[in-house]
């Protein structure tokens, strides 16, 4: 996949999982890890750049003895999953356009 | 390697930038181990599956914005000693002209690029207005009767047409390339900075 678009395409991903509840870390790959390929280290970068942009804030709390980073989505986050949808619905009539030809043949 | 090692090995890699930088990464791939191995992996493995440190490190640098990198470069870790800040003042006819060279052969280096990608659209546009100056040539030695030198003129028309269009799509691939060539200088210079580090810490 294109390296912009799948950049993209995880900031959507990993704010939609904490759209409902705050999630940590390893958790978020788990969540996200049977739709987009993502790993340790690139759920790193992606974290801190959403929390620069004030998508999602963070806050730590105990779980079993130890910390343990939180992160929840802003309404500048849930913005974004929301302009992603209107984006995708460009894209599809874009698909549509693209993929004409093929349906003619079919 | 365990947790501890390589944590460890980590915020070594690391020790070109912040504390507080080096201290986040630690944190998250502190975090995540101990979840992975409170989901049952052992901690060797858990390690394992994250990847070698030298990939991290080098991912986690390249991730930093160049201008965050070279100031964390630029800044010692430990307090100047005396007779550090003298040899710097001492030294500035030196290092700051050196500096400053650095800086211009980079910059120079980009303009050389673009000053190619301008000359070349040159060639192009003087090939186009040959033609346009020849084509009304034509027309006038052949009306003035002189249809020899007019189809000569034609024929220089046609070639300074065709050489324009050839050399216009030629050269389009040509500037691409050299946009993507421009990139790879700026990554380029990225990658010295975080490279540099691990040289350093070899020897």
């Amino acid at each position: 996949m294109d390296i912009q678009i799948k950049r993209g395409l995880l900031d959507v991903c990993v704010l939609a999982s904490i759209k409902i509840e705050d999630s940590y870390g390893y958790q978020i790959i788990k969540d996200i890890k049977p739709y987009i390929e993502v790993s340790e280290s690139t759920l790193y970068p992606i974290l801190r750049r959403l929390e620069s942009a004030e998508l999602l804030t963070v806050r730590t709390a105990e779980h079993n003895g130890r910390l343990r980073k939180y992160y929840h989505i802003t309404e500048a986050g849930l913005k974004r999953i929301e302009d992603f949808k209107e984006e995708w619905k460009e894209i599809t009539s874009i698909y549509e356009y693209v993929t004409r030809e093929d349906k003619k043949d079919e | 390697m365990n947790k501890a090692e390589f944590l460890d090995a980590l915020s070594k890699k690391l020790s070109m930038l912040s504390q507080e930088d080096i201290q986040k990464s630690i944190d998250y791939y502190s975090e995540i181990i101990d979840d992975m191995t409170e989901d049952g992996l052992s901690e060797t493995e858990a390690v394992e599956s994250i990847g070698t440190v030298d990939e991290i490190a080098e991912q986690i640098l390249m991730d930093t914005p160049l201008p965050k990198l070279v100031k964390a470069k630029v800044t010692p870790k430990r307090s100047l000693k005396g007779w550090e800040i003298a040899l710097i003042i001492l030294g500035f006819p030196v290092w700051f002209p050196l500096i400053v060279t650095a800086i211009s052969v980079v910059i120079s280096v980009y303009a050389a690029l673009w000053v190619v990608i301008v000359a070349l659209y040159a060639v192009v546009f003087a090939l186009f207005v040959s033609a346009g100056a020849f084509l009304p040539a034509t027309f006038v030695s052949v009306f003035g009767g002189n249809v020899l030198r007019g189809i000569v003129f034609f024929g220089i028309t046609l070639f300074c047409v065709g050489a324009g269009i050839l050399l216009l799509l030629a050269f389009n691939q040509l500037t691409k390339l050299i946009i993507k060539l421009s990139k790879a200088i700026l990554k380029g210079i990225k990658s010295w900075f975080v490279k540099k580090e691990k040289t350093n810490e070899s020897i």
